[in-house]
């Protein structure tokens, strides 16, 4: 797998793996109460067309709401090559999480 | 069409009471791309009703807007194809527009770089102008404001004079109802004590209903009452800053000395002046009120000295003419009924103020229609090159016509054409001027800015101006080549016969432009020279004048002893000659009047400028004696009151005989004329010489204000120095001021100097564009015959005989622009020159000047490509068929 992922574009696709179905304000809303931490909606929006364009979720639209302003939303769910994306970076980060030395604690 | 739907839906449910801002939603429908809408918006939408929630409605409204601001990446953006259908067609006609440019590179580039001159010059000239038309503009009720002033009738006709008496705003507001408001206005000089020191700074003395009249916005202070009490004075945003570092110096204690009064004066700060325009006629630094100054008492009822301005505003602009009919009835109660009849008050309009003391706002306008010119002339470049080029895009129009094209798209083609022409012109006419101002500025020490208007203003102008030139250049083109029969151009049957007529015709309204505008620079240039040139009846080389004047000291005995002391010390210096002592000097002349009339006439007294001179003063100054004697030496006794010396002007308004001894009475003392000098120029050659009496006063008298020398020019710098040190010894609140009269007769000019500037640059502007234009002509006139002169070659024609025939057409051009620009310079020129007394005449060598000066530029500009033209191998341009 030679796949670049930024830090924002892995943290929307492992929401989109925990809620197998979301879209973005539902994203926003997880993103906000995980981390504790604000987060813009345009930001969402290109993080989420990068992914698509990198075929790690799928997208297909939504029923219209009223809250919504009557407009419908996009539908996004991870495909299995973002799974196995995902996958290989958390494998990945643990592997190498083991390798740190326990003695670098003591540097702190 | 979801996007319909749902925006009707939308609209229903959002009785919400608090709903995402409007504009925002607005924003992004109309930018973002269709097939993101619906995510975006609603997402925005969903997320700004949880926010509410959490976080209330202003920082969910603030959230939403800044989302929407940061949704607009290019990304998300609607391309530009799917605005709407119509620009399509639009776009395709720029697309052409910038092709056909690029294609014809150098027609192109003459028409771009004429019509930018072109805007350059008009966009210069409009903000010169604009500032003296708009002059004055600033004060809201300047309808309704009139200067009152009075009028002298005398038998040599209606003299007006605009100092009035302090008692009558007063009068005016209580006799008169149509009067709502009245001020008065004096402005002098001040000096300001700081640590010291006396810092130069001028004041007003008015009324606080002077700001019931003209608009002065305040920065800081009450407006109900802008001056607290008598001791209170309002003072500009840059004195402020001066005086105390800060803008709001309310409060602040200024202490004032007041040479008028003599007297220094605690001042408090009770307001602060907003900045104002620079183009209007009172910029007050420094207000005081008039009715707080020491010597207000006994001025306040003299109807006997006439010395301030007085500005009424009236209810309406029509009372005008009831005041001026009611007014002999006052004159009469005032001062009965003999005056009456020689004195009159009137009202000048507020608008009539600056021609009547600034300048002249008729050359603004001559200067604007100059602009005009220009930049007709380079849009008339424009219609020529493209109607000259129609047989080259002949093919385009035939093809665009049988493929079902309309005349009105062609035409549109063609003004957006012009459109895109003109406006990549403006644009980098308007660049130019940004870097040229500055230099403008500098030359022609005036100061013209972008600085009078708004970017909004600004952006206008120049879309405005984009408009008009497009229209104006590219409507013959349009129509004319749109109504070529399709067949006719595809076979490319019309050559360029049909237009050609009305090209010349274009062609001689641009000569004929620039040649007036050449011939009147000319004569401008001539007047001018005639001017500084001809002998002003005295020397002015080698001269000058020291002012020196006892109202310069704080002390006046004391500064009456030193300035003696100076006078000897100048006339022990060895490079001085002549020194002579005058209450005035020529070009600085006497603006004081008094009543004078030969002894024996009972007739109306003549109202006659006076001034007062030693017995040396027509000697320095080189004026000759006509008639009698100087004045005895100084060291013959003290002053000769008795005695006056006139000028020949002064002779002849009294109409004295010269043979005989002659005697003028001023009220009841009589004095004899002992001389009579030949009139000299004190003025501008403007102005007729004035009626001048002179008095004697010896050089020791306090009334002289010059000292006056002939000085050696050798090693100048350090004689002014060292008179410079003596000045400065003598303890003057004043600094060093002297005079050249040289310079001075030269300055007197400086508004025709200038006039005269703007002229040569816009005629030879007007030149080099109608230059441009003729060239490109040149080459498309070559390019159409090169076969023809090609065949004449081959039948044995010479050089000399092809250069004729190219030449024949533009002498006819030349030549019929010059019998049109003859009338047009005569009429206009006459009209100019009546504004001076002496003057030159209008001579035939003037446009014989200019005639062959536009001959030599038409020669070299079409001379080049046509030698070329005819010298090259007829084979070239023949084996193609």
């Amino acid at each position: 797998m030679n796949l670049q992922l930024g830090v924002l574009e892995e943290m929307i696709l492992i929401i989109l793996l925990m809620k197998d179905e979301t879209y973005g304000v539902d994203i926003a809303k997880e993103y906000e109460s995980q981390l504790n931490q604000s987060i813009s909606l345009p930001a969402i929006h290109v993080v989420l067309k990068r992914l698509e364009k990198k075929d790690l979720v799928t997208s297909k639209m939504g029923e219209p709401t009223a809250e919504r302003g009557g407009r419908r939303k996009r539908i996004y769910q991870a495909t299995n090559k973002g799974y196995e994306a995902a996958r290989y970076l958390q494998q990945k980060r643990s592997e190498m999480w083991k390798a740190i030395p326990a003695m670098n604690f003591s540097f702190q | 069409m979801e996007g319909n739907s749902s925006h009707e839906f939308f609209i229903s449910v959002s009785t919400n009471k608090h709903r995402p801002p409007l504009w925002a939603d607005k924003l992004l429908i109309y930018f973002c791309r269709q097939d993101y809408a619906d995510e975006i918006l609603g997402d925005l939408h969903e997320a700004f009703y949880w926010r509410l929630k959490e976080k209330g409605p202003g920082k969910a409204k603030a959230k939403f807007a800044w989302e929407v601001i940061k949704s607009l990446r290019p990304k998300n953006l609607k391309s530009f194809y799917h605005f709407s259908l119509n620009t399509m067609i639009l776009r395709n006609y720029i697309k052409i527009a910038f092709r056909t440019l690029l294609k014809r590179k150098s027609t192109s580039f003459i028409n771009i770089f004429g019509l930018s001159l072109g805007a350059a010059a008009f966009v210069l000239i409009f903000l010169y102008a604009y500032q003296i038309i708009s002059f004055d503009d600033h004060h809201e009720k300047k309808d309704k404001i009139f200067l009152a002033y009075k009028e002298r009738i005398t038998p040599d006709g209606v003299q007006p004079a605009f100092d009035t008496w302090a008692p009558m705003k007063d009068r005016f507001l209580s006799d008169y109802s149509q009067v709502k408001a009245a001020a008065r206005i004096y402005e002098t000089d001040s000096r300001i004590v700081k640590n010291n020191q006396y810092l130069e700074e001028d004041i007003m003395y008015t009324d606080e209903s002077l700001f019931d009249i003209f608009t002065y916005p305040l920065l800081y202070g009450n407006e109900k009452k802008i001056f607290a009490d008598k001791q209170s004075v309002v003072i500009s945003a840059e004195v402020a800053m001066k005086y105390f570092q800060k803008e709001n110096a309310i409060g602040e204690v200024m202490e004032i000395f007041l040479p008028d009064e003599d007297t220094t004066l605690l001042y408090q700060v009770s307001a602060i002046l907003d900045r104002l325009p620079t183009n209007i006629s009172y910029r007050p630094n420094m207000m005081v009120q008039i009715e707080g100054i020491p010597v207000y008492p006994e001025i306040a009822n003299n109807w006997g000295s006439s010395f301030l301005e007085t500005y009424v505003l009236l209810d309406r602009k029509e009372s005008a003419a009831e005041l001026e009919a009611a007014f002999p009835d006052l004159v009469e109660t005032l001062w009965g009924a003999e005056v009456r009849e020689n004195t009159n008050f009137k009202l000048l309009p507020y608008n009539q103020v600056y021609d009547q003391f600034i300048g002249r706002k008729a050359d603004a306008y001559t200067l604007l229609l100059i602009g005009f010119g220009i930049l007709l002339i380079a849009a008339i470049n424009f219609m020529n090159l493209s109607t000259a080029q129609a047989s080259q895009r002949m093919k385009e129009i035939g093809l665009r016509k049988v493929l079902g094209a309309f005349r009105g798209q062609l035409r549109t083609q063609f003004v957006t054409e012009a459109f895109v022409t003109s406006l990549i012109a403006i644009l980098i006419g308007v660049g130019l001027v940004f870097f040229i101002a500055p230099y403008f500025n500098d030359f022609f020490d005036v100061s013209i800015s972008f600085g009078l208007f708004s970017p909004l203003q600004i952006l206008s102008f120049c879309a405005g101006l984009a408009i008009a030139l497009g229209i104006l250049s590219g409507s013959y083109p349009a129509i004319y080549l749109s109504s070529l029969r399709s067949i006719d151009a595809l076979q490319q049957k019309i050559g360029f016969g049909g237009s050609a007529n009305f090209r010349n015709i274009l062609v001689v309204l641009q000569f004929s432009i620039a040649l007036f505008l050449i011939t009147s620079a000319i004569l401008i240039r001539n007047q001018i020279s005639f001017m500084t040139q001809r002998d002003m009846g005295f020397n002015s080389q080698n001269t000058l004048a020291i002012r020196a004047s006892a109202s310069d000291f704080a002390d006046r005995d004391q500064g009456v002893v030193r300035l003696n002391t100076l006078k000897e010390q100048l006339r022990n210096k060895s490079y001085l000659t002549n020194v002579a002592l005058s209450r005035s000097i020529p070009t600085r002349w006497t603006r004081s009047f008094t009543f004078v009339r030969p002894d024996g006439w009972n007739g109306d007294p003549l109202r006659m400028r006076y001034t007062y001179v030693d017995a040396n003063f027509f000697n320095t100054y080189d004026i000759n004696l006509k008639y009698g004697n100087h004045f005895l030496a100084d060291s013959e006794g003290g002053d000769q009151r008795e005695s006056v010396i006139l000028n020949e002007a002064a002779m002849k308004a009294f109409e004295f005989d010269p043979s005989s001894q002659n005697v003028i009475k001023i009220g009841d003392r009589r004095m004899n004329v002992v001389g009579i000098v030949e009139d000299f120029n004190f003025e501008s050659l403007q102005i007729e010489v004035a009626p001048t009496l002179m008095f004697h006063r010896t050089a020791a008298n306090p009334v002289h204000t010059y000292v006056s020398a002939q000085i050696s020019m050798s090693d100048l710098p350090t004689k002014l120095e060292e008179i410079e040190d003596m000045w400065n010894e003598l303890g003057s609140t004043n600094d060093f001021t002297y005079y050249f009269m040289s310079d001075q007769v030269q300055r007197l000019y400086e508004a025709e100097e200038r006039y005269l500037g703007m002229v040569t640059m816009f005629s030879a502007l007007a030149i080099i564009v109608a230059c441009l234009g003729l060239y490109g002509l040149t080459l498309f006139i070559i390019e159409k015959r090169r076969k023809e002169i090609s065949i004449r070659k081959v039948l044995g024609a010479e050089i000399r005989g092809i250069l004729q025939l190219i030449f024949r057409d533009f002498t006819k051009w030349v030549i019929v622009s010059f019998i049109i620009s003859v009338p047009f310079v005569i009429f206009f020129m006459t009209d100019w020159l009546e504004g001076y007394h002496y003057r030159i005449p209008i001579s035939w060598i003037t446009f014989a000047i200019t005639l062959a000066m536009v001959f030599a530029l038409v020669i070299v500009t079409v001379g080049y490509q046509s030698l070329r033209a005819a010298s090259s191998n007829p084979v070239n341009h023949l084996k193609d068929e």
